[in-house]
């Protein structure tokens, strides 16, 4: 599979051998751009205030969630209304290890992708059986009866009133404030990236697209269903789990009231709008769904200096702009932002001469 | 199809990106005045409130109540002859919404102190707000804000749910007439909210006599409750505290009545309002709520002014209820906090002069506040009411459990 | 107690069939499941209140006014939103919906605001007692509604040329097309049928507890019954709101204790879990057989 990189026009590209067919960076202003992209995300916190940098922050930490619901849904074709769950017990995991075992942050992270990929793994058991619609509620009760046990185990994860963690260190740095915690997220996101990108690459990244495309034909052709739905629900719950570290890290406050079924079905939108099955996609949408709120309230707010009355009207109306948005692009791009971005750079591509 | 669907879509972003550039517009003009230095430049402070999500019922009045206040006391020259400016987001209580609204709020408008709402997103922010140095009142009264030294920006403008139910349970003792140990239960929700007065309580009960007899869990949105009641009746609990919302007390209140049920019903707070009347009607006669801040009929003097702002904006203080009073109240403690700050209006500035005041008198609106640098319990009496003829009646006057 | 228990199960859980059965009806026809069934009962116990207290209309024709509105609601959800879904993969269909569900909160929010409303007395307040176990009668009503709307739909199903014909559309939509049946005719009458039911649904709802925004909620509670029925079974929905609802006040009554309250919220769950495991469609959903 070609990964389609933003911003690089790919005409003209021949490829002489199966290693360069494969690889990631097939053009040479790919590198480049590549290179030119990473930098401006270097330069980002230097250039905005706080507040961007903590709206980054946010994004990062979002689309970390999303590239996992995304392997999951968009790659392997299982629904799961359980992700927020499955951040919860990454959250918690960070929470109480270094608490109440006194680990670091760091040594703790990890530690939290796994806890949740071994819980989302659990879950994932049924999906041999269960399809489609089914299996969309069988992960809605895996969400109830984490967050139930979430709440009662008040021993352990200190009921609804939740866990204080320090914030995390390298060294004397201490990662409290937006900018340096941006660092460390924009590290943690590029990671998740390019290893989605690789996944796809790779005999398990594809079987999981087989086991979307067709399981019975998959599991024909030599794949073990079961290890390879649960791999995916594990790997997804990682990815989750890694999420709600980072969360727990920059909030410094893990309650039960961060993972809630909303969480999950927001992360559901995020692919959605960015695109089922595209990594890009993940990073699009849960762009589009952090800035969304902030791009109606700063529209409210421009409109509100002319009409004052309709302000009030249009930050009611945010819940429904959510639904709406959802709806319209399920209806006229049901491939989201991303075959969006496709189609608008393959209308650049060779432009001014197409046809 | 699939090019309507394009040009459907790419409109969208259009306007996403017009919006953005909108949103970066009014950021220029909103920080120009902050560079100049002006000498009478307005005191900014947040909102952050629920007025369209799930709390929405009591958050919308709230708000309300709030911004109704710094409407007055601008219209009253403001605050040290400076303006108070309200900048407000509705997070619709989505606590994910809650932690973007406070980062827009402090590094985007630097505002100074923030008024906001919710146990669960003021209990998350409050590692952030230490950090940021900004004093937060909210309309949550949970115990574990109290903690100077984790909390040590969070203040209480009335008493905390705990000395509520410390202070029910204490009222519930003196009027005890019955022989033995009274016994007493709790209902609350599964949330931060309900549970944060449960342990609290528990243990001053059981150190004061009480036989604390049981817990009943029943969801914010539950139609029935009736296996908790009946669990009520087979553990013959003297005493019930609600920690709730009204529609959930509504919910027990209906039940206890259709089950012939003796306990008697204290509900905190957010249990206890004009609301519970009117949605469990008879069965709310003799129940008791614990109730911080005036009723809008009442006769005090604080009231004078709310009536005042109300007729100017050519309003009637019937429309309004209790949470109105409220917001106004936890607006006027602020915004003292901000007038003892002096001229020197920051985050640090006005938690010392929060903590400066000392019996500040709300009107009779609240109980009197005070702070201190150690303790940011604003006040520990409350009054209790019990329904007669679908109307709350005074029991008490202001009472402490010490 | 056990007895008290078992017959407050059995009436809530009448409350949860009626939902449930919203649910399934859609399915039925075709294949979706309707995550704004919540939004739809909404709209049902706004409209008949704001007919009852804004216009004075009579309860009986409130109820009957409200009914044709929903109809139309109905029909036009289905023409706008979920037409083009047809075909579509599972999850976009879930995704429109639950996009569907947040719309309607929205729009509803405009409308109405977010203030608790209460509905006048329309059902005697006063419980009934059989021999000891109380019961409300608002909950009465609806165990009777959803027994009349048991058998209503089964000999609908079973009998008539519409119900033969949405059973059609769902088996194999291909061959009900080439028999001269217009599926979307058949769509549109299932979605208006279903947000039918749950108008009758939040009109009870409202009865209970006033209305306000988190009602809508409940749609969310009962997928477990609709599941554990089976998607497709009507029988099911109802036999799964009973189960639900029984099981879920056994376990408050019986299990609170142990576990420090709250198993009632979470016991339809585990009981879906269990049944999932065992039976993946459900108690009477038909089991599809796959071929490669």
């Amino acid at each position: 599979m070609r990964f389609k990189f933003p911003f690089v026009m790919d005409c003209g590209i021949f490829t002489t051998s199966y290693k360069e067919d494969m690889a990631v960076l097939y053009a040479p202003a790919a590198k480049i751009k590549v290179a030119a992209i990473i930098a401006l995300f270097l330069v980002f916190p230097l250039l905005v205030n706080d507040y961007f940098t903590s709206v980054a922050n946010l994004v990062a930490i979002a689309v970390i969630g999303a590239l996992g619901l995304n392997i999951l849904t968009g790659f392997t074709g299982q629904i799961s209304i359980g992700h927020g769950a499955f951040m919860g017990v990454g959250a918690y995991t960070v929470g109480v290890l270094t608490t109440k075992l006194g680990l670091s942050f760091w040594a703790a992270l990890p530690l939290a992708g796994f806890m949740a990929a071994m819980v989302g793994a659990v879950f994932g058991i049924p999906s041999l059986r269960l399809k489609g619609l089914y299996l969309a509620i069988a992960t809605l009760a895996a969400q109830v009866i984490i967050e139930y046990t979430i709440i009662h185990w008040t021993g352990l994860t200190g009921g609804s009133a939740g866990i204080v963690i320090q914030p995390p260190k390298i060294g004397s740095i201490s990662l409290a404030k937006d900018k340096e915690f941006y660092y460390f997220a924009f590290l943690l996101t590029l990671v998740a990236v390019v290893a989605t990108v690789n996944l796809f690459r790779s005999r398990v990244g594809r079987a999981f697209m087989a086991v979307r495309d067709r399981d019975l034909a998959a599991s024909v052709m030599g794949i073990n269903l079961l290890q390879y739905k649960v791999m995916a629900f594990g790997l997804s719950a990682f990815y989750a789990g890694i999420a709600g570290a980072l969360l727990a890290g920059y909030q410094r406050v893990i309650t039960p009231e961060n993972f809630t079924v909303d969480v999950s079905i927001q992360y559901l939108a995020m692919i959605i709008i960015g695109g089922l099955g595209s990594v890009m996609g993940s990073i699009y949408g849960a762009v589009f769904i952090i800035l969304m709120p902030i791009g109606i309230r700063a529209a409210a707010g421009f409109v509100g200096t002319f009409f004052p009355d309709i302000q009030n009207l249009l930050l009611a109306a945010q819940t429904g702009f959510f639904g709406l948005i959802v709806i319209l692009f399920l209806i006229f791009e049901p491939e989201g932002l991303a075959k969006l971005w496709n189609d608008v750079k393959n209308y650049f591509r060779l432009w001014p001469f197409s046809y | 199809m699939r090019y309507k669907g394009f040009w459907v879509v790419l409109l969208c972003i259009c306007l996403a990106v017009t919006l953005v550039a909108a949103g970066c517009g009014k950021k220029e003009t909103a920080t120009e005045p902050a560079g100049t230095e002006a000498p009478k430049e307005p005191v900014k402070i947040g909102g952050i409130f629920d007025i369209t999500g799930a709390t929405g019922d009591v958050g919308a009045p709230y708000a309300e109540g709030a911004k109704a206040y710094v409407d007055y006391i601008n219209s009253k020259g403001g605050v040290n002859g400076r303006e108070v400016k309200l900048i407000d987001i509705d997070y619709a209580y989505d606590k994910t919404k809650a932690l973007e609204a406070y980062n827009r709020l402090v590094k985007q408008d630097k505002v100074v102190a923030i008024l906001g709402w919710g146990t669960g997103d003021t209990e998350a922010l409050k590692q952030i707000i230490a950090t940021d140095k900004i004093p937060y009142i909210s309309g949550s009264y949970s115990e574990g804000l109290l903690d100077i030294n984790v909390c040590p920006y969070n203040f209480l403008v009335a008493a905390s749910y705990s000395d509520q139910a410390r202070t029910a349970l204490k009222w519930a003792k003196d009027n005890w007439k019955g022989t033995g140990k009274p016994k007493v239960a709790f209902v609350y929700n599964d949330t931060p909210f309900g549970k944060s007065p449960v342990a609290d309580a528990k243990k001053y009960a059981t150190d004061n006599g009480f036989e604390v007899v049981n817990d009943e869990v029943v969801d914010l949105k539950a139609l029935d409750a009736t296996t908790q009641i009946l669990d009520l009746k087979k553990n013959k609990a003297d005493f019930a505290i609600v920690q709730g919302t009204s529609n959930l007390a509504s919910i027990v209140l209906k039940d206890a009545k259709k089950n012939g049920l003796a306990t008697k019903f204290i509900g905190l707070n957010w249990a206890a309002d004009e609301k519970i009347v009117k949605l469990a009607g008879d069965a709310a006669e003799g129940y008791i709520g614990v109730v911080p801040f005036a009723f809008p009929y009442e006769d005090v003097a604080g009231m004078a002014a709310i009536k005042e702002y109300l007729a100017s904006k050519g309003q009637k203080i019937e429309d309004k209820n209790q949470k109105f009073v409220q917001g106004w109240a936890s607006t006027m403690v602020m915004c003292e906090g901000v007038k003892l700050a002096g001229d020197n209006v920051t985050g640090e500035a006005i938690k010392s002069g929060l903590e400066s005041l000392a019996a500040f008198d709300t009107g009779g609106l609240s109980n009197a506040v005070t702070f201190t640098a150690t303790s940011h319990r604003g006040s520990e009496k409350v009054r209790l009411a019990e329904v007669k003829s679908g109307k709350f009646e005074y029991l008490t006057d202001w009472i402490g459990y010490k | 107690m056990l007895v008290q228990l078992l017959v407050t199960g059995l009436v809530v859980g009448s409350i949860y069939a009626l939902v449930a059965l919203g649910f399934v009806l859609i399915y039925k026809a075709s294949d979706c499941i309707n995550f704004a069934q919540g939004e739809f009962l909404l709209v049902g116990a706004y409209v008949s209140l704001w007919m009852i207290t804004s216009y004075h209309i009579p309860f009986l024709a409130a109820i009957f006014l409200t009914l044709c509105i929903s109809l139309l609601l109905g029909i036009l959800v289905e023409r706008l939103v979920l037409r083009p879904f047809i075909g579509e993969p599972v999850i976009s269909v879930i995704m429109a919906t639950i996009g569907l569900s947040s719309l309607m909160r929205g729009i509803i929010q405009l409308l109405w605001g977010t203030e608790t409303r209460i509905f006048p007395n329309i059902f005697p307040q006063t419980p009934v007692t059989f021999g000891g176990v109380v019961v409300s009668q608002v909950y009465l009503w609806s165990l009777g509604l959803a027994i009349l709307l048991l058998i209503f739909f089964s000999l609908f199903f079973k009998f008539t040329t519409t119900g033969i014909v949405m059973r059609a559309v769902a088996d194999d939509q291909q061959a009900a097309l080439s028999m001269g049946i217009s599926v979307k005719k058949t769509f549109a009458i299932t979605w208006a049928i279903a947000a039918l039911v749950a108008a009758v649904g939040g009109i009870l709802l409202g009865n209970i507890n006033g209305v306000n925004s988190s009602l809508a909620h409940l749609g969310l509670k009962v997928l477990p019954v609709a599941i554990l029925g089976g998607l497709d079974s009507i029988p099911g929905a109802i036999l799964g709101g009973f189960i639900i609802g029984v099981l879920e006040n056994l376990a408050g009554g019986y299990l609170d204790p142990y576990f420090g309250g709250g198993v009632k919220e979470v016991m339809p769950f585990v009981i879906l879990v269990v049944i999932l495991l065992i039976r993946p469609y459900g108690l009477f959903g038909k089991e599809i057989i796959e071929r490669v």
